[in-house]
């Protein structure tokens, strides 16, 4: 048993640094290649093999293979990680190859797929290939179709990609633990004939939540639902990468949600459809436009869209606490409290407090030391200050000049003169406001008067 | 019936030569109670019939922050009670005084007449059992006196421990009254701040109703911490005998720093048992009860036993301190049974000596063990506990920065943490508290006078 590494370097401005490791005792094992890196790694084209259009895996990367007397052999192995969620933070994770999610496996229909699961983890482990067509024995479910891959020991998947699609992999052992640490990745059958729906740029990620108290860096595995940080492929902006395109590609985003909830993932600037899903590719016929698409728990979506709006878009899932950082979930709300005479009462007792929140919760300009290895809740920079978000939040980015196969960040969008939203100098003038709240139907007892700030509790009156 | 008294003449010079002799001294007394208690207190002593000077001193101690030494040095120019005890010396001295001088020699003169019959009488009386038990009765009012000196300065030494321990207890007692302040601050805060939250449609009047109970209870508890320092004071102004009020003292603003070193258990065994003064009582009662063995068997007819021994309290009254030295004649008794009887005294207090030595040790041990505890108990609060607690404080404020938490969390946070420093400071003067009890159990008569 020996450990060697190389690195190699691909096309594109990010250096791949991929540290091969382990033949893992038998000469017959395909190498465990590792990945150390967080941000995208554009695609190489398949080396051997049946031709396909590769493609992006956000903040991640596709799986080496090699061919084995016709059979693609692939090896994953289940280890814990450090992955990176966004600069200034890393989490103790559970992933595959050195990353969480695994790398991005690319298969073309038809292909006779082996691959070696080696266990590093201190637990069992199994992998289910979800979505997939194929021979029961095969569908990863520890206890009903195999016994758990104990820790140490290899086992072997074997069966042939049936069916062209957007399918994903994770554990079906331990479940809500191991998915809980970030165990999970992602899987494409491209369809045979490599011109079928073929488009000019395919981005895929999956959906996680984990939930990682400030100041630490290990999810807490048993919260159920109150996750805190939302994450594109185990990252959280201003972590994820953007999705540069070129002017008038054919753009393909699969998203795949192995969270607890649902995220309607939102595009800002174009309409797309959605061309497929679990089951497979959706009939022309039955699709409708849309810029919004809710991806339910365990379902895989891929839309599509001619990017021909230039600019930076925004592209993010629409339940505006998943765009948000790790965040007090017990905070009151301190909006319109007036903090005169408190804040100076409250700065004896504790002199570093400052006031936050009484005019909403933006922290625009507030630099303020915060726990180690925690993200500031809303943040991320762009060319006019503060983007003010987090979690499942990405930037579609689309320029004329932006070269075919080119997946370098092209900068700012330098927006044409006079379209940018700008400050009305002028006269105001005085809203009409009406003065019969409630109507007819169901008229207000008490008047229209709800000033709700001036009006105080007094007394045993109870208060309005 | 004629009676005339004479005396030698020889023996009458004798009266007037021994009367002589017998003064009161230039001290009272009181220098051996200043270096008996000075050695003890831990700094120079000087008690004086004219007290000016000392007084003097004390008030210019009391224009400044009081220190503990500066407090037992007040309390000793001023304490009332103390200054009774030493009283009590001179009313001692006095009967010293008096044991060595005979009673007047008395003359008396009488006329009588019965019918025809006149009859006149002369008589010169001289107070011969005087004279003859005076040099008992002078030993045991100089031991009487003695005594009375060792009482003055466990009157003293008692004093300076009780005052030391008030000053601790004041200096604690304040310090916890500013810091419930602090916290009736950050409850006020919270409370106010809750009432603008519900006015501005932010919080339920549950969550203001809460608050603003939260905050009347730290207020009564900061009522409850001043009127515990006000009593603390005056406790203390009662032993340094001047007023609590404007103008008498100055206490500063923190307890003393805990020490770095301890002392030796060896050592305050050992320092006990040289210095305690009920031990020394108890051998120079033995001594005592030895002469007056040895003293019983030479004379045999002079029960001189009694003496030391009329020593009779009954509640309620004052005690009763005294003796009697009686002549036998030994008609029926040679004094046997008074032998037997003084030796069996004898044997008595040796025992007891040796009973008040055990406990001594066994008190110093004990009050060293607890002095060891409070000291490693300060030691926690100062190095850990409040390290920690403030560590806590900050990490609630980053967390506060990063809207992790709420203002209200950071205001609960400061009043644990204020809850902490007041623990720390109860430890500190427990420590203090219990380093008097050891200095008393060491030098005193024992840990709980
Ligand atoms: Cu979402």
């Amino acid at each position: 048993m020996f450990t060697r590494r190389h690195f190699f370097k691909s096309a594109g401005a990010a250096a791949v640094s991929a540290a091969a490791v382990s033949r893992v005792g038998a000469a017959s094992l395909p190498e465990a290649v590792v990945q150390t890196d967080a941000r995208t790694q554009p695609p190489p084209a398949p080396g051997n093999g049946r031709h396909f259009n590769p493609v992006v895996t956000l903040n991640g990367w596709s799986l080496p293979w090699r061919m084995n007397r016709g059979v693609k052999e692939f090896h994953l192995v289940a280890e814990p990680v450090v992955r990176e969620l966004a600069p200034g933070m890393k989490a103790n994770l559970w992933g595959y190859n050195g990353q969480s999610p695994g790398p991005t496996i690319e298969v073309v229909e038809g292909d006779r797929v082996r691959i070696f699961v080696t266990n590093r983890l201190p637990e069992h482990t199994s992998i289910h290939w979800h979505g997939q067509r194929l021979p029961n024995g095969m569908d990863g479910i520890m206890g009903l179709t195999q016994p758990g891959i104990p820790p140490g020991k290899t086992f072997v998947y074997e069966f042939e990609a049936k069916r062209p699609g957007t399918f994903m992999y994770h554990p079906h052992a331990d479940e809500m633990v191991q998915m809980a640490m970030g165990m999970m990745g992602f899987w494409v059958t491209h369809p045979k004939d490599h011109r079928f729906m073929q488009v000019d740029r395919d981005f895929v990620f999956l959906l996680s939540g984990y939930d990682i108290e400030p100041g630490t860096a290990t999810p807490k595995v048993n919260t159920m639902l109150d996750f805190n940080l939302w994450t594109f492929n185990s990252r959280v902006f201003p972590g994820i990468d953007s999705m540069n395109v070129r002017q008038g590609d054919k753009v393909r985003v699969r998203v795949g949600n192995l969270t607890m909830t649902n995220h309607p993932i939102h595009l800002h600037g174009h309409e797309f459809t959605v061309t497929g899903t679990d089951g497979g590719w959706t009939p022309p016929a039955s699709r409708w436009p849309e810029v919004t698409t809710d991806i339910a728990v365990g379902q895989m979506r891929a839309v599509e869209f001619i990017a021909d709006a230039p600019g930076d878009w925004a592209f993010h899932c629409h339940k505006s606490h998943h765009t948000m950082n790790a965040m007090g979930h017990a905070v009151p709300t301190m909006i319109g409290v007036d903090h005169a005479g408190v804040a100076e009462k409250i700065n004896k007792l504790v002199p570093d407090y400052m006031v936050m929140g009484d005019k909403g919760g933006s922290m625009d300009g507030m630099e303020m030391p915060l726990p180690p290895n925690t993200l500031p809740m809303m943040t991320g920079d762009g060319p006019y200050g503060s983007v003010e978000m987090g979690g499942m939040f990405t930037v579609l980015k689309v320029r004329k000049e932006q070269k075919r196969g080119d997946y370098t960040d092209p900068g700012w969008y330098r927006h044409p003169a006079g379209t940018v939203a700008y400050e009305w100098t002028g006269e105001l003038a005085e809203p009409t406001r009406s003065s019969s709240a409630g109507g007819k139907l169901m008229p207000l007892k008490q008047g229209a008067d709800l000033n709700l700030n001036v009006r105080k509790p007094s007394g045993h009156t109870g208060h309005n | 019936m004629r009676t005339i008294h004479w005396r030698a003449p020889a023996a009458a010079c004798a009266v007037v030569l021994l009367a002589g002799c017998s003064t009161f001294s230039p001290d009272g007394g009181l220098d051996a109670v200043s270096s008996m208690t000075g050695a003890r207190i831990g700094q120079p002593v000087s008690f004086k019939r004219d007290d000016a000077a000392l007084r003097a001193a004390a008030d210019a101690v009391l224009k400044q922050p009081l220190s503990v030494q500066g407090a037992v040095q007040v309390a000793l120019a001023h304490n009332s009670g103390l200054k009774a005890a030493l009283a009590e010396l001179g009313i001692s001295e006095a009967d010293l005084v008096q044991a060595g001088r005979l009673r007047n020699p008395g003359f008396s003169f009488s006329r009588s007449r019965a019918g025809d019959e006149r009859e006149i009488e002369r008589a010169l009386s001289v107070d011969l059992i005087g004279l003859i038990t005076m040099p008992i009765r002078q030993r045991i009012e100089q031991r009487r006196f003695e005594r009375a000196q060792v009482t003055a300065a466990r009157s003293a030494v008692r004093l300076a421990h009780d005052t030391q321990k008030a000053y601790f207890e004041a200096l604690a007692a304040n310090e916890r009254a500013r810091y419930m302040e602090q916290a009736s601050q950050a409850t006020e805060a919270s409370a106010e701040l809750a009432r603008r939250m519900a006015r501005a449609g932010n919080w339920s009047a549950l969550d203001q109703a809460r608050e603003q109970a939260f905050h009347a209870e730290t207020l009564d508890g900061l009522d409850q911490a001043r009127l515990g320092a006000v009593a603390a004071r005056e406790t203390l102004a009662q032993l340094l005998g001047v007023t609590a009020g404007e103008g008498g003292f100055v206490l500063p603003e923190r307890l003393p720093a805990l020490p770095d070193t301890l002392r030796p258990l060896q050592n305050v065994e050992q320092e006990a048992l040289a210095s305690r003064l009920d031990i020394q009582a108890a051998k120079a009662d033995t001594a005592e009860t030895a002469r007056a063995l040895g003293l019983t068997r030479a004379t045999r007819l002079v029960n001189v036993l009694e003496a030391g021994y009329i020593n009779t309290s009954t509640s309620g009254e004052p005690r009763k301190n005294g003796y009697e030295v009686s002549l036998e004649l030994p008609l029926f008794d040679w004094g046997g049974a008074n032998t037997h009887r003084a030796e069996a005294r004898y044997m008595q207090s040796l025992h007891l000596a040796a009973d008040t030595a055990l406990r001594a040790r066994s008190e110093v041990r004990l009050s060293h063990a607890a002095y060891l505890g409070a000291y490693a108990r300060a030691r926690r609060y100062r190095d850990e506990i409040v390290p920690l607690r403030r560590q806590v404080s900050n990490e609630v404020l980053l967390r506060y920065n990063g809207m992790l938490a709420s203002v209200f969390e950071l205001l609960v946070d400061a009043r644990e943490q204020i809850a902490s420093v007041q623990a720390s400071i109860d430890a500190q003067r427990d420590f203090w508290i219990a380093e008097t009890a050891l200095q008393a159990a060491i030098h005193g008569s024992g840990s709980k006078e």
